[in-house]
């Protein structure tokens, strides 16, 4: 259960970027699978050279909120759909990728580098063969970089006693927080309203690039630090674990506003976060009891992409309902506050 | 205020179906001027309106704003001096946004930063020059404003940061009779109260002869001026009333 709840806020997380994009921008940004495999390969490649969670997942946020920036730039200055730039830095964010973790994967080492892993080489300071051939040449000093012991443990025990689940919610906390804060700033309303009429904020001589790097931006800096917190939380980071997230991160965003219409809080943002444990308690339901019914943990995304079509779908006819309801009231009693 | 030197705007230039949408146009607007423009579709309004809010430049000529060339300006740059209200009542206002917040965005122009947002009492007492009551719901969502409210609330957020000139593209077309009454003498009291130079297209012929002081025919690219009587404001100098100020001696007609 614990897992669950854990795994929800970290999916919470990285769907209040796709909120931000889809719901505030109001943009459909499909960088969102790129960064997140970026903040878990980066996340770990630093803490794997040294560096301490905190400052690797931060590094991994700023590393996001460039990828979003660059989706930003091609879709304004190059004037590339925003689909097509998206889909673009993902594809450029793949290899990119693969760089960073230098393979296909990256395990967060379990232990502290020492000297006993080194190879010969590195520890004795000598070719293993070279004096095969070349009489007792002398041995090179010891490199002393191996010499450094990493320190810094991993911030996610993984001990199932609630303290990755406390540190989970503090930093969801504060994301909410700091966003809900954000929000509430002239900077930030001017973003809500650069989502809801892009031309009408420019008559108020703010920018529409300006406003679309800031709110891409945000939204994959969002999305890259979930990926870190989730790679650093699983222990590792794969080059397709950010496969199919802008589908679940629809599905979340979608599921917490339904669930939680009536309570839009702190903006709605939190709709995501509620979104995400419910979607991952689902998830583990579907996978413990689903095989009963033949369903396998692989029809999952299917399963995720035809739940966004029905909400579509069944949002579309709630909307027809609602405007047939607001042409009645509006024959019955006239123009006024509340109707068009 | 705003001058026009022989500006022409032509339309793919060069290619097979070129065209000329404003040509040679030469024209002065003074400070609290009302100039209403009329013309048949397609006979230059809208591209003329786009120069003046440097969304387009023009192909030949200058255009001059309180002396300054405007070329090489952006949109952006050019709403801190001019003001606009479309067609689309929701064009000129942020639906999804309450109109506290609305009030909040319009009260500034250029860069924001990460100072918490406050709605000027400016902003809410020219909201209260409507009579709409609007500043007693300023929580209300402005979508779910009527269609001549959100028009109302666009032309106060248009000219909340005091613009220079407001420009007005058809923008009673989508309202009904009654509330494009109303919105018009809103218009008329931004201009003779406030003393803000408005330009305004109309296809609505009797509001083109009951409003303005100049009146100008757009055909197949070429302006001309058919009606001219001194403006009725006082000059922003000689305005005895602030933006806003003594709201008795503005003496606000209800809208």
């Amino acid at each position: 259960m614990l897992g669950i709840v854990e795994q929800g806020l970290i999916l919470g997380l990285m769907s209040i970027g796709v909120f931000i994009s889809f719901r505030i921008v109001n943009m459909a940004d499909l960088t969102v699978d790129g960064t997140f495999a970026l903040g878990g390969a980066l996340c770990v490649r630093l803490f794997s050279l040294g560096l301490n969670a905190p400052v690797s997942l931060l590094l991994s946020l700023l590393a996001g909120a460039g990828a979003g920036i660059l989706t930003g730039f091609l879709h304004r200055k190059l004037k590339i759909n925003v689909l097509l730039a998206g889909i673009l830095v993902m594809t450029m964010l793949y290899s990119i990728n693969l760089r960073i973790m230098n393979g296909p994967n990256l395990p967060i080492p379990k232990t502290s580098v020492s000297a006993s892993l080194g190879t010969f080489e590195q520890v004795a300071g000598k070719d293993p063969l070279a004096d095969l051939f070349e009489p007792s040449a002398p041995a090179a000093a010891p490199q002393k970089e191996i010499a450094k012991h990493r320190t810094f443990e991993n911030i996610f025990l993984g001990t199932a006693d609630g303290q990755d689940l406390l540190l989970l919610s503090a930093i969801v906390l504060i994301c909410v927080a700091l966003t809900g804060l954000f929000l509430r700033t002239e900077l930030g309303t001017a973003l809500r309203g650069f989502g809801t009429n892009p031309s009408g904020l420019e008559s108020f001589g703010l920018p529409k690039t300006l406003m679309t790097l800031l709110g891409l931006g945000l939204a994959n800096a969002f999305v890259s630090l979930s990926g870190g917190i989730f790679a650093l939380y699983s222990g590792f980071a794969d080059v397709t674990m950010g496969q199919g997230m802008i589908v679940t991160g629809l599905a979340v965003v979608m599921l917490g506003e339904i669930l939680f219409v009536r309570r839009k809080l702190v903006y709605g943002i939190f709709a995501p976060i509620l979104g995400g444990i419910v979607y991952q308690g689902i998830l583990a339901v579907v996978m413990r009891y689903g095989y009963r019914i033949g369903f396998r943990a692989s029809d999952m995304k299917l399963l995720t992409a035809l739940f966004i079509v029905a909400v579509i779908g069944f949002g579309l006819i709630q909307t027809k309902k609602r405007m047939k309801g607001k042409f009645r009231l509006s024959t019955i009693f006239g123009g006024g506050v509340g109707r068009d | 205020m705003i001058k026009l030197s022989d500006v022409s705007v032509v339309y793919r230039k060069g290619e097979e179906n070129e065209k000329c949408a404003l040509k040679n146009a030469t024209l002065q607007i003074s400070q609290g001027d009302f100039v209403i423009i009329v013309g048949p579709n397609g006979a230059g309004k809208s591209t003329l309106m786009k120069v003046l809010l440097c969304e387009l430049a023009p192909t030949v000529g200058t255009y001059y704003l309180n002396g300054k060339s405007m070329r090489g300006f952006s949109v952006t740059q050019v709403a801190r001096w001019v003001g606009r209200v479309f067609q689309d009542p929701n064009s000129g206002i942020f639906p999804d946004l309450s109109i506290l917040e609305n009030l909040s965005i319009a009260s500034k122009k250029g860069v924001r930063w990460l100072r918490f947002r406050s709605c000027p009492q400016k902003a809410v007492s020219l909201l209260s020059l409507l009579g709409l009551g609007l500043e007693k719901n300023l929580n209300t969502r402005a979508g779910d404003l009527s269609g001549g409210q959100k028009q109302a609330l666009a032309m106060i957020m248009a000219i909340i940061s005091d613009p220079k000139v407001l420009l007005l593209d058809e923008h009673t077309a989508s309202l009904d009779p009654k509330s494009s009454v109303k919105v018009m003498e809103l218009t008329r009291q931004i201009n003779e109260q406030f003393g803000i130079t408005v330009v305004m297209i109309t296809h609505n012929m009797p509001f083109a002869e009951q409003y303005g002081n100049r009146k100008w025919k757009i055909e197949e690219g070429e302006v001309y001026e058919y009606e001219y009587r001194p403006p009725v404001c006082l000059t922003r100098s000689e305005n005895p009333f602030p933006l806003v100020g003594d709201q008795r001696r503005c003496a606000p007609k209800c809208v």
